[in-house]
């Protein structure tokens, strides 16, 4: 009897865990659901552009998220969170004004803290008292090197990616 | 190289005739317009305004006189010719460089001073330069800031001055985290952006005042140069800017040998905060959407990263007071 008890206390412990844990997300792209975070894995269902999802959890670059009653992993490139929609601008100013919370990992945001604004900036003033504090923070090459040492941090060679094709004709910053 | 430096001399002789001010500003103008469409494939003729770029305004030569006029002593006033060099050709030196980006940072953390913690500065310079140095940028003596403030932003200003804001610090999880910041930042360094934007615009309104080259405080004629306080960090870049500081900061990061979704991870958390959160008001004038930033940055990295390991480095990552 206490077992079960036990049992039926843990499985609802983890329900409402699993509740408060849940975060939903956009598709921000066509999608295969895959059954592991593995691009080579196999398919388990397809989400469309725009499809909203359920995020269950993360593991490197890919999210295990449920979108209807399909469960599987999509690239967490592939996937905006919060409540927005797809874009930045328009209908997610309304929705989501009303969230206040999306990502249990991230501090729940407080609407009204002020911020910093643009007239703040234009009336600055020099501070050269604060630029030097700056400058005393400064740290050299072999003190960075060391301390990424430290953690079992050593450089890698990656190659540069590519400018998307959608914006190649448009941009005003020339060749790279 | 000759030519920069015949010019230069030109330029200097028509400046000791006080009369013929405005024609100065108008060869300028010229000189600008040429140097602005060098490499474009139709080459205007030196007395044509040059149609692919609107000639400045008005509002932006008229300080060329005015300011001559206002000096204390016009008649003894030099121009510097290193300064009339990066006014006009947009090759700023690193020298330059830094000059500039010292004014714009000063200005800022004259509206918004440091986090007074300096375990938590001196750890953000660390994890900020070793990011740099995956760069390639190795000559610019990077700083790093974190600013007192609970908006949810970053900056950076030419020469290598890179800023987080202790709002945007306090939601971060983790050192890869930080570095995927830092790295779209230092980016925006490396890629030159605020100086192409300086280069595209206020070319002339630097002339009117020569400076000294070593200036302990406030620099006048770079400050001249950028407008009002630190307005060019409220101004923003052109989107595809941003998009750029993305791919290649994000590059930065795992090249440093952290786990490269570091900066996605952010922008998740920044995509799932309420759009009518004060402390992101700034943050969404200067840049797109997070949302709109993710799809982007999918474009580009596919399936590149997959089977890339990299450490977020949690344990070390320093926790706000």
């Amino acid at each position: 009897m206490r077992k079960i008890l036990i049992g039926t206390l843990a499985a609802l412990g983890w329900a409402v865990a699993s509740v408060a844990s849940a975060a939903t997300g956009t598709v921000l792209r066509d999608e295969k659901l895959l059954t592991q975070p593995s691009a080579t894995a196999g398919v388990a269902g397809s989400v469309a552009r725009g499809a909203n999802v359920t995020i269950l959890s993360k593991d490197g670059g890919w999210l295990r998220v449920t979108a209807g009653k399909t469960t599987g992993w999509v690239r967490l490139l592939s996937v905006r969170a919060g409540a927005g929609g797809l874009g930045g601008a328009g209908i997610g100013d309304v929705v989501g004004a009303a969230t206040t919370r999306s990502d249990p990992t991230r501090v729940v945001a407080v609407a009204g803290l002020r911020g910093l604004n643009d007239e703040q900036l234009k009336q600055a003033k020099f501070n050269a008292d604060e630029l030097a504090r700056m400058e005393t923070h400064g740290v050299t090459t072999a003190q960075a090197s060391g301390f990424a040492a430290q953690s079992g941090l050593a450089a890698v060679k990656i190659a540069d990616l590519p400018k998307p094709k959608a914006e190649q004709s448009t941009s005003p910053w020339g060749g790279e | 190289m000759k030519t920069k430096h015949l010019i230069l001399a030109a330029l200097l002789a028509v400046t000791s005739v006080p009369a013929s001010a405005f024609d100065l500003g108008k060869f300028l103008e010229d000189r600008v317009n040429r140097e602005l469409n060098k490499g474009k494939p139709a080459q205007t003729a030196p007395e044509q305004s040059a149609p692919a770029q609107p000639p400045p305004a008005p509002a932006q030569t008229a300080p060329v006189p005015a300011q001559t006029a206002a000096a204390p002593q016009p008649a003894k006033q030099k121009v510097d010719p290193t300064q009339l060099g990066f006014a006009l050709f947009g090759d700023y030196s690193l020298d330059e460089e830094i000059r500039i980006g010292r004014q714009i940072a000063g200005n800022l953390l004259g509206a918004v001073p440091l986090v007074r913690d300096d375990t938590l500065q001196r750890y953000v310079n660390l994890v900020g330069h070793w990011v740099a140095q995956q760069s390639g940028r190795s000559e610019v003596p990077w700083r790093f800031g974190v600013i007192d403030t609970e908006a949810i932003n970053a900056f950076a200003a030419p020469g290598g001055y890179v800023f987080i804001t202790k709002g945007l610090y306090r939601m971060l999880d983790n050192e890869a985290e930080l570095a995927g910041v830092l790295g779209h930042e230092i980016a925006h360094v490396t890629k030159k952006h605020h100086l192409k934007v300086l280069k595209q615009s206020t070319l002339i309104s630097a002339l009117g005042q020569a400076a000294s080259r070593k200036v302990q405080g406030s620099d006048p004629a770079v400050q001249n140069l950028i407008g009002n306080g630190a307005e060019i960090m409220a101004r923003g870049l052109d989107k595809s800017a941003e998009y750029e500081a993305d791919r290649v900061g994000i590059v930065f990061a795992a090249r440093a040998g952290y786990d490269p979704w570091g900066l996605p991870n952010v922008l998740q958390g920044l995509a799932g905060l309420p759009s009518g959160d004060n402390r992101t008001s700034l943050l969404y004038k200067t840049h797109p959407h997070a949302a709109d930033r993710l799809a982007e940055l999918g474009e580009a990295v596919g399936d590149r990263f997959d089977g890339l390991g990299g450490r977020d480095v949690a344990n070390r990552f320093y926790r706000l007071r």
